[in-house]
């Protein structure tokens, strides 16, 4: 598993987050596996670094939280992207696009 | 933004559900993601392992999560606050001495502060006052004087300068048909007057343009004071009477609270009723006691205003040559008139109290250098477990502040006496009105001053312990916890500093006492023990003739005269060192006529024969007046010794004649026949010099307004009762105004040097104490520190003279140098307040010389004391101690 893992450069951790919330309300875990999943395991977030960035979003006021009632009936803390979120999301997308265009180019050329 | 803080305070302070939150969240985690393995065919204990590398420790991610919500910095602000209270409570002494250093500085400059504020910043009652403009004549030989009517009036018509003018003249009146006759003050003002300063009445009206001209109905407006105080504030009072100077007033209106203008004012009335009562202030030769005040016009600056009027004045001077030769206008900010004489005291007490928190500053950084030493070991253990050395230097900060913190609300306590006392030392006349509390501004300024003050003295100490390599300070073991080599420097430092300021303090209190003591042995011309001095006024109408009001000195004087204890009674005007003071050109037969403005231009006095015997001033030529010299003889006058010498030269004055005024064709000249001269008196104060001064006899010209003057046996202060018995038993309607020996008029004339020497020596008596106490404890430190080594040095044969001379020698280093620093800057600093000082110079040697031997005689005191214990130590001991 290790030489399969992809270490996240700094800041992407809020992006993946930000963007799987964009698909709707999940708790912690869920955001986890969503991001495994749709990376075909490419991308493991590192469990312990996931809540803190999740309160720091909180903080930021780009997420937000509720106690809703998880799939199988257990109390669980879902997060949600508000409308500063959705924007951020846009604008850091935008960016990391832009980012990994350039990258590939200057990679294509080199 | 705002959310973020509403969120990271929700974080706070509900602290406990938010912990209860995180645990839930982590909790479903992880019970999710073993659910997760279980499925997957993995053992109970495999899931569980598997589990705790992904996730890493658990605590760890709490701690993260709660660094994320960003209560951290509050959370470890709360700790240290808490840690701080419990080392402050653990060192009872340390805190203690510490407290009482800082309450001492923060108190000392809150009660500075105050003064200062109330004096020179707190704004003044009007909307842009800073436009407002004090106007006055001024003329070379007198200095600045009144305006005359006339002149003003020319003035405001062609002062384009000034957007409106008013003028104001100073008014006494006697308040009777009230319970007990009483003195009273105001002022006769220009319709325009209030309306000018931005002031409007509380109650009723304002005056009107026509109440500016003689003979309209005499109305007043009550100063708010005076309503409260003689109305009870009733709000029905418009339309009221009220008896001034036994004439009927109606009240027209009340001014607001706030009010406030240069000279104590009671009520106001319009200038047209003054001018009927005056008519002779209709004269442009006559002036007063009148002020005009304008409001510059938009656009105007000060100096385009000052050279507009010298202008207008110069057009004055050619057009009435008689009576505005060499007169001309003078221009101040209303602040500086108000604040012209306590000015440079204020401000020479608040540098020196800026010195006080300094060396109150270095003495709390010096203790806590002190312990900081003792607590290196703390610090280091603290940075090898993971704190960041910024942590630390918080934490050093936050105890600062802790303390300052406390120390300021004791050193609030401390100046609330301390205003009062201030207050009180200060004279109502400097005041000018200048409410002195400790109000807003002031607490602010404490505050300020509190925290200030923690970054002051808590920077070194928080420089110093985060400077150490915590593995050294970890090595050195419990043994010695020494301070090192860089907190003895620090030290040593600050106490060069603390005896550096007090040595400024202390050269300052010294020229104070020497200006004072100096003022004090000027001779004033007047022998002022045991003689009181009371005002007496005339005013009603029963005195408008001259007989009257000569009966009634006469009665007043006979009835002194038998009082016991009374060896002399007297009457006079111009009595020195009092605020009255009449002076006119005279004419001495024979002199070459000089230019209208460069007639001889003395003091007038006019006295009772008695005059110069209540003062004891000392006859030197002819004789003083009898009783003979009444209405009915021949008019005569007595010279100052100043007059004869500059008039008569050599010659003998006696017999020789003068007149008041210029020579003039219009009317038969009334020769006065000189037939004394006595000393010259300093009537303006010890500070400046004698004038020429002339006295008539107040038969020959009996006066309404007098200054009692009773010299008696007895305590003066005791005579008072029987002098307004006596006043009383000639007319009960007479308000006497105030009582006060002339000894206590000297004193207040020097309170300015007074208050600031009181202060000053209180200040650099402190600074003193706290040098001493500087010294005294770094020299025991360095003695305990090195008991080890001396020790030795006695083993190996060292006399008790060179461990002495070995420890007095640290000492000396210190206080010489900061003696040398002090000396510098007292150089420099003590210029500041030269315009105080009397005939002693700024840098007066002998004051320096005599305050840094005192100094430096207190500092190796404050080191012989620990010097002698390092003779004592006692080798074996010390050696064991290894």
């Amino acid at each position: 598993m290790p030489d399969k893992r992809i270490d996240l450069p700094q800041g992407t951790l809020d992006l993946l987050i930000l963007r799987t919330l964009a698909l709707g309300p999940q708790h912690g875990w869920g955001i986890s596996e969503r991001v495994q999943q749709t990376s075909s395991n490419a991308l493991q977030i590192q469990q312990g670094s996931l809540y803190p960035a999740l309160h720091r979003l909180e903080r930021r006021g780009w997420i937000k939280a509720r106690w809703g009632t998880s799939e199988n009936n257990r109390k669980a803390k879902y997060y949600e992207l508000t409308r500063a979120g959705r924007r951020q999301l846009d604008s850091e997308t935008d960016a990391w696009k832009r980012l990994t265009a350039a990258v590939a180019q200057v990679l294509g050329t080199a | 933004m705002l959310a973020d803080l509403f969120f990271r305070a929700r974080s706070l302070f509900r602290r406990k559900a938010a912990e209860a939150d995180l645990d839930d969240e982590l909790r479903f985690h992880r019970e999710r993601q073993l659910r997760k393995h279980l499925a997957a065919g993995l053992t109970e204990s495999e899931a569980l392992r598997r589990l705790r590398m992904e996730f890493g420790g658990l605590d760890q991610v709490k701690e993260e999560c709660r660094d994320a919500r960003g209560v951290r910095p509050v959370e470890i602000l709360l700790q240290d606050v808490r840690h701080g209270l419990r080392l402050l409570r653990k060192s009872p002494g340390f805190t203690a001495a510490a407290l009482l250093t800082l309450a001492l500085g923060i108190g000392a400059n809150t009660a500075i502060f105050s003064v200062l504020y109330g004096v020179l910043l707190r704004p003044l009652p009007y909307p842009d006052s800073a436009r407002l403009i004090v106007l006055n004549e001024t003329t070379p030989k007198v200095g600045g004087v009144s305006v005359s009517y006339p002149d003003f009036l020319d003035w405001r018509e062609q002062g384009r300068a000034f957007s409106s003018m008013a003028a104001a003249h100073n008014v006494g009146f006697n308040l009777s048909g009230v319970d007990r006759p009483e003195s009273i003050s105001g002022q006769a003002v220009s319709a325009n007057f209030l309306a000018l300063l931005g002031v409007q009445p509380l109650l009723g009206r304002d005056f009107n343009v026509s109440e500016e001209r003689a003979g309209t109905a005499a109305v007043v407006l009550l100063s708010y004071p005076l309503w409260q105080s003689h109305f009870g504030g009733n709000p029905n009072v418009v339309g009221r009477t009220l008896a001034l100077d036994g004439r009927s007033f109606t009240v027209v209106g009340v001014l607001p609270p706030e009010f406030r203008w240069i000279e104590k004012t009671d009520v106001l009335e319009p200038m047209g009723v003054w001018l009927t009562n005056n008519p002779a202030y209709g004269e442009r030769g006559e002036r007063g006691d009148t002020l005009a005040i304008g409001r510059l016009a938009p656009g105007v600056t000060l100096a385009q205003a000052r050279a507009e009027m010298a202008g207008v004045a110069a057009r004055l001077e050619r057009t009435y040559p008689a009576t505005n030769d060499q007169f001309r206008a003078e221009l101040r900010p209303i602040r500086d008139v108000l604040v012209s004489e306590i000015r440079p005291t204020v401000l020479v007490l608040f540098a020196a109290v800026t010195f006080v928190l300094l060396i109150a500053c270095a003495s709390v950084a010096n203790l806590f250098l002190m312990r900081g030493s003792g607590r290196a070991r703390e610090m280091a253990l603290r940075m090898a477990i993971g704190a960041t050395r910024g942590r630390i230097a918080a934490q050093m900060l936050i105890e600062s502040l802790l303390l300052t913190s406390l120390g300021g609300v004791a050193g609030l306590a401390l100046a609330v006496a301390a205003v009062r006392g201030i207050a009180g030392l200060l004279p109502a006349n400097m005041l000018a009105g200048a409410s002195i509390d400790l109000d807003g501004p002031a607490v602010l300024f404490a505050i300020a001053l509190a925290a200030l003050s923690a970054l002051v003295f808590g920077i070194v100490p928080a420089m110093h312990a985060t400077r150490g390599s915590a593995q050294a300070e970890l090595k050195k073991g419990g043994r010695s916890a020494s301070a090192g080599a860089g907190a003895s420097r620090w030290r040593g430092v600050l106490v060069i500093l603390e005896v550096s300021m007090a040595l400024v303090l202390m050269v300052g209190a010294g020229l104070m006492a020497k200006s004072l003591y100096r003022l004090f042995s000027v001779d004033a011309g007047i022998q002022t023990e045991h003689v009181l001095a009371m005002e007496v006024n005339l005013r009603t109408a029963q005195y408008d003739q001259s007989p009257a009001r000569l009966n009634f000195w006469n009665r007043v004087l006979g009835g002194l005269r038998s009082l016991p204890g009374v060896q002399a009674a007297a009457l006079g005007t111009g009595v020195p060192l009092t605020n009255d003071h009449s002076r006119a050109d005279i004419t001495i037969e024979g002199m070459t006529l000089p230019g209208p403005g460069d007639f001889p231009h003395p003091d007038v006095h006019i006295v009772s024969p008695e005059y110069a015997g209540a003062l004891g001033i000392p006859l030197l030529g002819g004789r003083t007046f009898t009783d003979m010299d009444n209405e009915h003889a021949l008019p005569v006058g007595m010279i100052s010794a100043r007059l004869a010498r500059q008039f008569f030269g050599a010659g003998d004055p006696v017999g020789r004649r003068f007149l008041f005024g210029h020579p003039s064709s219009k009317r038969a000249p009334r020769w006065i026949t000189i037939v004394g001269v006595v000393g010259d008196t300093k009537l303006y104060g010890l500070a400046n010099p004698s004038r020429l001064e002339v006295y008539v006899p107040f038969r020959q010209e009996a006066p309404g307004s007098m200054t009692l003057l009773v010299k008696s046996a007895i305590d003066p202060a005791t005579l008072t009762s029987g002098i307004r018995a006596v006043i009383a038993s000639v007319d009960k309607d007479q308000p006497l105004l105030s009582a006060a020996t002339m000894t206590q008029l000297v004193r207040d004339s020097v309170s300015a040097q007074r208050i600031t020497m009181i202060v000053l020596g209180t200040f650099g008596a402190l600074a003193l104490v706290l040098a001493a106490i500087g010294i005294y404890g770094v020299i025991s430190y360095a003695v305990a520190q090195r008991s080890h080594e001396i020790g030795i040095r006695i083993a190996l044969g060292a006399q008790t003279g060179d461990v002495l001379l070995m420890v007095m020698t640290q000492g000396g280093k210190m206080a010489g140098a900061g003696l040398l620093i002090g000396l510098g800057a007292s150089f420099w600093l003590t210029r500041l307040m030269s315009s105080l000082l009397f005939s002693v110079s700024a840098a007066d040697p002998g004051t320096l010389a005599a305050m840094t031997f005192l100094l430096g005689v207190i500092a190796m005191l404050a080191c012989y004391i620990p010097a002698r214990r390092a003779v004592r130590v006692d080798p074996v001991n010390a050696l064991r101690c290894e």
